[in-house]
């Protein structure tokens, strides 16, 4: 078993698939770069900001200034608030259809495009190709999320080249926030490595082809990012405005609820009700699998950012951990009858992702985990009981009898 | 007249590419391989992989990750440091894909050893890495084992003046990670005229490259950190370094 080293503020260990520094004090980088919400002046940034976008305003107001990624969920409603009512921008809203839609998702999103009156564009990929992708991304690298990683990357970037729209705006930048890749002051942007690195999990829409798998260049061309010509030609430039806004998910969110009626959901894997509430899958299916992979989920994520933020301990941050992450999958059935493949054979799959690093296996079929929280904390004492995050749940994730994905475009009916 | 090179630094740590502020501080980036195919298709004249945990805990090259850079099929040439306890070391870093190797705590703990590698791979394929800080009129070598300074040893300077190592980066390991930081009074102070010289540690402006490039004895320069917050790094600061001996930016385009 790896010896992992842990934070001692947050519960990240340094074997982070993000990649994370741990310092001589015992503070990791993530925590470190935290610490700069608190010193910067914000103020003084929001006017970086305004500077920074000035030259892509139009100037007779006929053509869209920007490109804004959206979805029914994360963050979405606050980008937009902050491009279209703080910066006085009009954004071209771009949304790439995951396919693992909720009824919250595509109800969120609708009523974020009316209440923001914006235009919206909706890329929908040929679903036979999705599926096949999927297949393969789940036995190659145990990844059901590959198309809807590399389709939200780069369908914004597609359309900004092809509509010569050169300034994207993205809300925060996730290898700052987790594990404080860079500074707020490096004014990091976004570039085709970190994408391909991290959120393509290292690897490209070519590198899928092989001679030995059923893909084909018809099923992954939607994927591929422009090239650095055309990005250069159209003067391609993508921002984060977590570098110019102190980014703080909750009060954000919470922000959203009471100004635009933005709808949030509980979920079984997590305390957090905001985050990805448009997919049936993120914080399900897709969270196992990075506990099967990294030996952590999603909720460690959300207890770290609110540890960071001082509204948990670390001590009741574990608790919540313990108390969510090893939760079964609430929507399994529904991706085992959207890709059409059988239950058995679906776990199968999963399993041959769990990282030996952090699962054992005494027998067959049984599994024992050894993931950060069983080890990590072995010093820290777990509260007694689980916090009230006050996380305001305000709706459900779907409210049919039997939830089933809502495909829309290119997808429906199946 | 040869070209000036603009070589990207790959600072390594468990593994992992790092920034790396004053030889103290680190930040993660992502993987090693990841980032020189990036620099690669950017046009980087050189990449350096410097590995800056190896020698400390005496863990030898990371020879893995150089077969891994090697498989991505680069053509820009991959300079590997970090870690080299001896000539067979510094075979298998060649033998794993590296077009030269870069030594820092071998030119003062073993200079013998530094100068049988450099009658195997020959001196065009060795480069000597000396952290260095103004010291009065001088420059001072820092050792970053002990985190202690000292001069630059006698032995140590004829491996260059030897040309035993073709090339000497040197690091201005105080401003490294800083913008605008490298002092350049650390090239005028440098006491062995004639070696080829590689600047690196707190590069980040073109205005700096075109005075750097300008400097006898200059050949290339190193960026780290600066070249991971934009698109494009390296060809905006190829495209405003205004020395014909650079060469010209260029743009990747698929039919």
């Amino acid at each position: 078993m790896q010896a992992v080293k842990f934070c001692q503020r947050c519960l990240y260990g340094d074997d982070h698939p993000l990649g994370l520094v741990i310092d001589e004090q015992g503070i990791c980088s993530g925590c470190r770069v935290h610490d700069e919400k608190d010193r910067l002046e914000w103020q003084e940034r929001w006017a970086l900001l305004e500077k920074l976008v000035r030259p892509y305003r139009s100037s007779d107001g006929t053509t869209h200034d920007c490109i804004v990624p959206v979805s029914g969920a994360h963050d979405s409603y606050y980008i937009v608030h902050l491009v279209k009512q703080r910066l006085g921008l009009n954004p071209l809203l771009v949304s790439y259809n995951k396919y693992f839609n909720t009824e919250l998702g595509v109800r969120n999103l609708a009523n974020l495009r009316i209440r923001f009156d914006c235009d919206i564009l909706v890329q929908n990929v040929n679903p036979d190709s999705v599926k096949r992708i999927t297949r393969a991304s789940l036995r190659q690298f145990g990844s059901i999320y590959w198309p809807c990683l590399a389709g939200t990357s780069t369908f914004p970037v597609q359309t900004a080249v092809r509509f010569r729209i050169p300034l994207v705006i993205w809300g925060a930048h996730q290898g700052l926030e987790q594990v404080g890749m860079f500074s707020h002051e490096h004014e990091v942007q976004m570039t085709r490595r970190y994408r391909k690195d991290h959120d393509l999990l290292g690897v490209e829409a070519d590198e899928l082809l092989s001679m030995f798998d059923t893909l084909t260049e018809r099923d992954i061309w939607q994927y591929r990012y422009p090239d650095d010509h055309s990005l250069n030609s159209v003067g391609v430039t993508g921002i984060y405005l977590g570098n110019y806004v102190r980014w703080d998910p909750k009060a954000q969110h919470e922000e959203m609820i009471r100004s635009y009626d933005y709808g949030s959901a509980s979920f079984s894997r997590t305390f957090d009700c905001y985050d990805h509430v448009d997919c049936f899958n993120y914080m399900d299916l897709h969270d196992i699998l990075k506990l099967y992979k990294h030996g952590y989920s999603k909720v460690t994520d959300h207890a770290c950012r609110e540890i960071r933020h001082g509204r948990l301990t670390r001590e009741q941050g574990l608790a919540l951990v313990r108390h969510h992450e090893q939760r079964p999958a609430v929507y399994a059935r529904q991706f085992c009858d959207w890709l059409g493949v059988t239950a058995t054979s679906l776990e199968f799959l999963l399993d041959l992702h769990r990282n030996p690093d952090h699962w054992y296996q005494p027998a067959p079929g049984r599994w024992e985990f050894h993931g950060w929280s069983t080890r990590a904390n072995s010093a820290v004492q777990t509260a007694q009981a689980t916090p009230d995050c006050k996380f305001v749940q305000n709706s459900v994730l779907d409210t049919r009898p039997d939830p089933r994905y809502i495909v829309v475009g290119k997808g429906y009916p199946s | 007249m040869l070209k000036r090179r603009l070589v990207g630094v790959i600072t390594v740590k468990k593994g992992w590419a790092v920034q790396s502020f004053g030889f103290v501080r680190h930040l993660p980036l992502g993987r090693p391989e990841v980032i020189a195919q990036n620099l690669d298709r950017w046009g980087a004249d050189e990449i350096l992989v410097l590995c800056i945990d190896r020698t400390l805990a005496d863990a030898g090259p990371d020879i893995d990750l150089v077969r891994r850079i090697g498989r991505m099929g680069l053509s820009t040439p991959v300079t590997y440091g970090g870690g080299l306890r001896s000539v067979d070391d510094g075979m298998a870093v060649i033998q794993a894909g590296a077009e030269r190797v870069c030594i820092d705590a071998m030119l003062w703990r073993e200079p013998m050893v530094v100068r049988a590698l450099s009658a195997r791979i020959g001196a065009q394929a060795l480069i000597g890495a000396l952290p260095v800080s103004r010291s009065g009129q001088t420059i001072a070598a820092y050792d970053y084992l002990s985190r202690t300074e000292r001069p630059i040893t006698t032995q140590t300077r004829a491996l260059f003046a030897q040309q035993v190592i073709s090339e000497a980066l040197i690091i201005d390991w105080q401003h490294e990670g800083h913008a605008r930081g490298f002092d350049t009074d650390l090239v005028r102070r440098w006491p062995l005229p004639g070696v080829p010289l590689i600047a690196f540690g707190g590069i980040s402006e073109p205005e700096q490259l075109e005075e750097l490039f300008c400097m006898e004895g200059v050949v290339a320069a190193g960026v780290g950190n600066f070249l991971a917050y934009r698109e494009h790094a390296i060809q905006n600061l190829k495209e405003r370094v205004r020395v014909p001996s650079v060469r010209p930016a260029e743009y990747e385009c698929k039919p």
